[in-house]
C-alpha cells in the first residue's frame, strides 16, 4: 500500500499537468477586439483585402457560426500584417483601393460535435469544419484555392472551431505566395526603365 | 323588565355592527389603495423601464472585449452594452440588419473546473461533465457601420431571454426577417450527425 501512494500521486500530477498543458494550448487568445478595418503597418507592396460574408453552400450551418468565422477571419487576418487593408463585405471604401483581393469563404462540411461529448468521452463529440477559400482580384480571377479545416477535439465551446478555421486560412494565405499588385508591379516596371 | 332587555339586546347589537364596520372599512381602504399602488408602479414600469438584461457578449460587437460579462440595454435608439466597470459601447437600432435566435449547451465552471475534474480518480470528472452544463439563448446580430461594412457580433443569454431580445430590437426598428419566428428546433451546439 505504502508504495502505492507515491505512484499515485505521481501518476495525479502527470495528470494535471497535461491537462494544463492541453487546456492552456486549448485557451482562446486575450479577447483581441480591435476594429479590424483600421489600417495595419504596411510596406509599399501589399494588397488589400475585402472579406466576404461566409457563404453556407449547401450546408445547415447556424448563423451564429458564419458570422464567428466572417469575424475572426477579419481579426486573424488583421493579426498577419500581411494586407494593407482588411476590409468588411459591403465597405464602401473599397471601390476607391486599388490593389484589392477578395476573400470568399464557403462552407464544404460541417460537423456540429458537442462539448458536453468532448468532456465526457474525450474521443467523441468534435467539431469539425471543412471550408473552401478563394482569393479573387476584383476581375473574378482567383489567385489562390485551398480547403481549410478547423477542429476543436477536446476542450473548448463548438464556437472556437471558427476561431481555428479563421487562423488557419490567415496561416495558409501568409505562407501562399501572391502575386506583386499591379501598382508596384507598374512602379517597378517603370523603375526599370529608367 | 322585558323592555329593558330588548333595549339592551339592541345596544349590543348595534355597538358590534359598529365595531365590524370600524374592522372592515379600513381593511377595506388598505386593500383598495395597495392594488391602486400596485396597478400605477406596474404601469409606469413597464412604460418607463428601458430595457436590459445580463448577458455574455462572445465576440464581435463593437470595441467590446470578447467573452465579457455585461449589460445590453436598449437606450432610446441605440443597443447598448456595458461591461462591469467599463465604459458603455453601442450601435444604433436602425443598423441592425438582422437578429438570429440560436441555442447552445456549454459546460460550466471554466478552466478551473476543467483542471479538477481532470485531476478527479477513477474518471469521476467525466460523471461531473454529464451534468455540469448548462443551456443557453444565443443572439446573432448583423449590422452595418457607418461605411456600410457588414459587423456581426454574438451574444449569450440565459435560457428564454433570446426571443425577449429579439422582439424588443424587432418592436424598436431593427430590420429582422420572421421576427415571429420561435427558437431552431435544431439546436446548434448539440447536432451529432455530419452534414454533407
Amino acid at each position: 500500500m505504502k508504495t502505492n501512494r507515491p505512484n499515485l500521486s505521481i501518476t495525479l500530477g502527470a495528470v494535471m499537468a497535461a491537462a494544463t498543458f492541453i487546456t492552456l494550448t486549448q485557451l482562446p487568445p486575450a479577447a483581441t477586439a480591435k476594429p479590424s478595418d483600421g489600417s495595419n503597418t504596411a510596406s509599399a507592396a501589399q494588397w488589400s483585402v475585402q472579406v466576404d460574408k461566409v457563404n453556407p453552400g449547401e450546408v445547415e450551418l447556424s448563423s451564429s457560426f458564419q458570422i464567428a468565422i466572417y469575424e475572426s477571419l477579419l481579426n486573424e487576418l488583421s493579426k498577419t500584417r500581411q494586407f494593407k487593408q482588411v476590409l468588411r463585405d459591403g465597405d464602401h471604401n473599397a471601390s476607391g483601393v486599388s490593389d484589392l483581393l477578395i476573400l470568399k469563404t464557403t462552407v464544404e462540411k460541417y460537423s456540429a460535435g458537442s462539448e458536453t461529448k468532448r468532456a465526457v468521452t474525450t474521443v467523441a463529440g468534435a467539431t469539425k469544419l471543412t471550408v473552401r477559400s478563394q482569393l479573387c482580384s476584383r476581375d473574378g480571377q482567383v489567385i489562390l484555392d485551398q480547403t481549410v479545416n478547423g477542429n476543436v477535439r477536446f476542450f473548448g465551446s463548438n464556437l472556437r472551431a471558427t476561431h481555428n478555421l479563421a487562423h488557419n486560412i490567415a496561416k495558409t494565405i501568409k505562407q501562399a505566395s501572391l502575386p506583386e499588385p499591379s501598382s508596384s508591379a507598374g512602379t517597378r516596371a517603370s523603375t526599370n526603365a529608367n | 323588565m322585558n323592555h329593558t332587555s330588548i333595549q339592551k339586546g339592541e345596544a349590543q347589537h348595534s355597538s358590534s355592527l359598529i365595531v365590524r364596520l370600524a374592522l372592515v372599512l379600513p381593511t377595506l381602504l388598505i386593500w383598495c389603495s395597495t392594488a391602486a399602488i400596485a396597478q400605477t408602479s406596474g404601469g409606469s414600469g413597464s412604460l418607463t423601464a428601458p430595457f436590459s438584461m445580463r448577458v455574455t457578449h462572445l465576440l464581435g460587437f463593437e470595441n467590446a472585449k470578447n467573452n465579457a460579462n455585461g449589460t445590453l440595454s436598449i437606450q432610446n435608439t441605440a443597443l447598448q452594452f456595458q461591461q462591469n466597470g467599463q465604459a458603455a459601447v453601442q450601435i444604433e437600432i436602425a443598423s441592425v440588419q438582422d437578429a438570429f435566435l440560436g441555442e447552445q449547451s456549454k459546460q460550466v465552471g471554466g478552466v478551473p473546473m476543467t483542471l479538477g475534474k481532470a485531476a478527479a480518480p477513477f474518471g469521476g470528472g467525466r460523471v461531473v461533465s454529464l451534468f455540469a452544463h448548462k443551456k443557453y439563448d444565443t443572439v446573432t446580430l448583423e449590422y452595418v457601420d457607418a461605411n456600410g461594412g457588414l459587423h456581426g457580433a454574438i451574444f449569450q443569454l440565459k435560457k428564454g431571454q433570446g426571443e425577449v431580445l429579439r422582439k424588443e430590437l424587432a418592436a424598436k426598428g431593427a430590420h429582422i426577417s420572421n421576427a415571429d419566428d420561435k427558437l431552431p428546433k435544431q439546436s446548434n451546439a448539440e447536432v451529432t450527425n455530419e452534414n454533407k
